[in-house]
């Protein structure tokens, strides 16, 4: 092409002006630069203008980072694309480019040193390639890099390294957990493992240690890629995968996604670099790697991915062996990291991975429903307690849920071990808290919360028929919006909400429409004698068939007695529903006990109070009345004897001789009276009276939940029955004192019966002085004392006096114990009825005078 | 025929001031001569990249010579 040489001559002249009269150097550099075009420099793709731009823009920007000349480019590039004339305008772009940015590498370093410049970034040293393409001139020019001679070198002896851009292709199949044709995966598909990774050598290329290493880093994505993968498609065929699972797999899916993706554009970026290349092994085209990919691009590019997949891959191990909540508990623990990305990541896959769980959440917490097929909420129903209700409150009949609802009341009272099934069990034991399922993100305060709620919110559906209000409830909720991960802060309103709100109905539940309360003072009245005037009618019409044997007793004559005992009290109005409760029956008895043993009240409940008044409190309950009416037992047949004592004064003292024992017997008697009433004062007033005064606050306060009424009528209950029982501390000497006050109500009783006989025998006594006096004024009575008589009496006496006095000591004696054993109780309220019992010490002098005596 | 003759002329000559903008911009240190040379080169089918290394090749040549002149010259 004519033209040509003439403009290269012209170039030629205008560069170099020395040539326009050495007519030997023009013709030399002339062919010089006809070599040179005519060599295979830069023979690229069709690139587009728009690529060729960016990269100029970069270059731009490298040289004068204020990005003003860039922005100029840009403008003149569209001014010149607008251009009619030329044709070729990104060859000229193009030309003006490698020229500017060779003079700017050129002007960075020596030309004579090429292989020492440092590289410019995006871009290998054109002299470098110059010299090889023509090695006479670059010989000439400069030596040859040493790069550059060690490739030929290898070329020589036959064993080049394998072009990149072939390892590249197996490379990105590598990241797939795919065998590429130099490098393969190592077959093991046992110990998936950890399969090897196999460079294969043809005898040709050798790979270079760089492109090695730089695969092994590689490999690592292809390995996790792989795990994440076959995890996700085996669970993806499984069933009985958990939801949060699934959930789990749905993300690790759409990453993998995003992870093809990446590759499939790294692979196009590749294609377009083969293409161009076509044969060339060596891969030199500057061009080429300019634009296309390498391994270390591919690295830097799928540097992010790395991390990634191993968080995911991670998660998948985590999966392997933990569930549900406790999946969501690691992923959990990963947020808490400094690394923005990480804690990127595992925010997102966390506010993926818990929907299931907050969905279930919702349903938990809105709606007292578990719908948790896979069991991965951290409330577990237990499967054999809602088997156990076969109550025919339709549920739905999801067979997923498996909810089989609380049981309502079972209908017929009589049956106490039916009752025993009842509302408690279901509270304590349908639900249950998994610690281990909690997330983490919720904190086991608002677990225990959460659990709560849910709790009450069935209970009032199921138990308390009253379902009505949580499905009004429900709907109401529902319009609060959706509970999510990214707002905690939100998801422990709502919860604190939800659970005041569900809380307070249950309150409201059992002491509005189950009168709780009624319950509770009825128990206190009856079982604890509150009512004192039905306890005294009770016990009047009831004592002398108290005395017979148990197995005299009828039951529906105690219950009649019961009746009449209601009726002729104030009890009569307490509401029929509280009354109806009242029953009263036998313990079971043994041979010899009598009706004083055996006799007892009972309340019935039935549920879902049942779950208050459980049936280990109700047996407290007997426990508790059961010694109060022995006490009142005792208070009764003292104040009957004091009666008739005072009563038939005038009968005995008349008899001189007897004046003094009974004397004796007032003193012994006050003191019994004494020692009863401070320890029913004590029963009554310091113990039941100020426990039902910290259980009536706590149930005006009306906090908590149900669990926390059911706790604090279990301390109410358990303090009474510690401290009226005086129950200490000790192991295995719980009872010491109770039964020590027992025998002593024993002793109590016995001299009773004495006095009762010294009471017979001071009236005959009283008679025959009569009837002497009368023989002694000539009037006859009855009929003369014989001597016989006289002398069993003295008999009947003496054995009278003695008993009398063994009681009075002993009760003496045994009271003194009590009131020092007392006085160690570990329990303050106890320690003061010790205190009571001997106020003005007078025990304690006793006890002084006696060791004097000794 | 003469007026879209200069219309030609004069919108060659605006492109040829504007790649001696980019030139200046990309600083390759063509005056506008030599670029004009270039661009005609390379609109004739010319490699742009062959020719950016003759250009090259040439700077280096004179730069070669001068180094040489100068030595004689010492």
């Amino acid at each position: 092409m004519p033209s040509v040489s003439a403009s290269l001559t012209a170039l030629v002249q205008n560069l170099v002006p020395e040539s326009r009269n050495d007519e030997r150097l023009a013709s030399e550099l002339t062919a010089l630069c006809q070599e040179v075009l005519n060599s295979h420099i830069g023979q690229t793709r069709e690139s587009d203008v728009g690529h060729l731009a960016e990269l100029v823009k970069r270059h731009l920007q490298q040289t004068s980072p204020s990005g003003v000349s860039a922005l100029r480019f840009t403008n003149l590039l569209s001014r010149l694309l607008e251009q009619p004339v030329l044709s070729r305008k990104h060859a000229s772009i193009l030309f003006l480019h490698s020229l500017g940015s060779s003079q700017h590498s050129a002007s960075a370093s020596s030309a004579f040193l090429p292989s020492l410049a440092p590289p410019p970034p995006n871009r290998p040293l054109p002299p470098a390639t110059i010299s090889k393409d023509l090695p006479a001139v670059s010989n000439k020019q400069s030596g040859k890099p040493k790069a550059q001679l060690l490739r030929e070198y290898r070329a020589k002896i036959g064993r080049p390294h394998l072009a990149e851009a072939l390892l590249l292709r197996d490379a990105l199949y590598i990241l797939q957990g795919i065998s590429g044709k130099h490098v393969l995966l190592s077959d093991k598909r046992d110990s998936s493992e950890d399969r090897n990774l196999i460079f294969r050598d043809d005898p040709l290329h050798i790979i270079s240690a760089s492109n090695r290493t730089l695969i092994h880093r590689l490999a690592e994505l292809g390995h996790l890629y792989t795990r994440v993968a076959t995890f996700v498609q085996e669970r993806e065929g499984k069933s009985g995968v958990g939801m949060i699972e699934q959930s789990l797999c749905f993300y690790l899916q759409s990453q993998l996604t995003e992870y093809f993706r990446l590759i499939a554009i790294l692979e196009s970026q590749m294609v377009a670099t083969s293409n161009s290349e076509g044969a060339d092994d060596a891969g030199q085209n500057p061009r080429d790697e300019e634009t296309g990919l390498t391994l270390k691009r591919l690295e830097v590019w799928i540097d992010e991915w790395r991390l990634r997949l191993r968080m995911m891959s991670v998660c998948v191990e985590g999966c392997r062996d933990s569930h549900g909540g406790a999946l969501v508990n690691l992923i959990h623990s990963y947020t808490e990291n400094g690394d923005p990305f990480v804690r990127k990541f595992t925010d997102e896959l966390l506010e993926e991975v818990s929907k299931p769980f907050f969905a279930t959440l919702h349903t938990w917490l809105f709606s007292g429903e578990l719908h948790d097929p896979f069991s991965e909420f951290f409330v577990a129903l237990d499967s054999e307690v809602a088997q156990m209700q076969h109550h025919p409150i339709a549920n739905g009949g999801g067979l997923l849920s498996g909810d089989g609802g609380f049981g309502g009341g079972s209908g017929d009272g009589d049956d106490l071990s039916g009752e025993k099934e009842g509302g408690l069990l279901l509270w304590e034991r349908k639900y249950e808290f998994r610690k281990e399922m909690l997330p983490t993100f919720v904190g086991e305060p608002f677990g225990r919360k959460i659990f709560s709620t849910g709790k009450s919110l069935n209970f009032i559906r199921y138990s308390c028929h009253d379902s009505d209000w949580v499905a009004t409830r429900e709907k109401m909720s529902n319009t609060g919006g959706i509970l999510q991960y990214s707002d905690i802060a939100g998801l422990e309103r709502s919860i604190d909400a939800a659970y005041s709100v569900a809380s307070q109905r249950l309150f409201d539940v059992f002491f509005d429409k189950f009168r709780l309360l009624d319950h509770l003072k009825a128990l206190k009245h009856y079982l604890m004698l509150g009512h004192g005037d039905f306890a005294d009618q009770l016990m009047e019409a009831l004592g002398p068939s108290m005395s017979k044997p148990a197995n005299t007793l009828y039951r529906h004559n105690l219950t009649a007695t019961l009746e009449t005992a209601i009726r002729s009290s104030n009890a009569q109005h307490d509401p029929p529903d509280v009354l109806r409760r009242l029953d009263a029956r036998m313990l079971e008895y043994s041979h010899g006990e009598i009706g004083w043993d055996v006799f007892t009240l009972e309340y019935k409940v039935d549920a879902p109070i049942d779950t208050v008044l459980d049936p280990d409190g109700m047996i407290k309950y007997l426990k508790l009345f059961s010694h109060l009416w022995k006490m009142k037992r005792i208070e009764l047949a003292l104040s009957q004897a004091w009666m008739k004592i005072a009563g038939g004064a005038r009968n005995f003292l008349r008899v001189p001789a007897l004046t003094y024992d009974w004397h004796k017997v007032r003193i012994v008697m006050a003191e019994m009276i004494h020692f009863m009433r401070q320890i029913q004062a004590y029963c009554q007033l310091e113990v039941i009276e100020c426990s039902w005064q910290s259980l009536l606050d706590f149930i005006h306060k009306k906090e908590g939940d149900l669990d926390a009424l059911m706790q604090a009528h279990r301390n109410y209950l358990d303090r009474m029955v510690k401290k009226v029982l005086l129950l200490s501390p000790k192991a295995g000497r719980e009872e010491n004192l109770l039964n020590q006050v027992r025998e002593l109500f024993q002793i109590i009783l016995q001299f009773r019966d004495a006095t009762d006989r010294f009471y017979d025998y001071s009236l005959a006594e009283a008679a025959m002085l009569d009837s002497e006096k009368d023989y002694g004024r000539g009037v006859y009575t009855s009929a003369a004392p014989t001597s016989e008589r006289s002398k069993s009496s003295a008999d009947t006496l003496a054995q009278i006096r003695q008993n009398m006095e063994e009681y009075g000591t002993s009760f003496s004696e045994r009271a003194q114990t009590i009131v020092h054993s007392l006085q160690t109780h570990p329990d303050l309220d106890c320690r003061f009825l010790g205190i009571r019992l001997s106020f003005s010490d007078f025990y304690k002098s006793k006890r002084d005078l006696q060791q004097q005596k000794a | 025929m003469a007026s879209k003759e200069s219309d030609r002329i004069s919108s060659a000559q605006q492109t040829l001031d504007i790649l001696y903008d980019i030139s200046q911009l990309l600083n390759t240190g063509l005056d506008r001569e030599t670029l004009a040379t270039c661009v005609s080169m390379i609109e004739s089918g010319v490699n742009p990249e062959a020719l950016a290394a003759v250009i090259q090749e040439l700077r280096r040549e004179k730069a070669a010579l001068t180094a040489r002149a100068n030595e004689k010259a010492s």
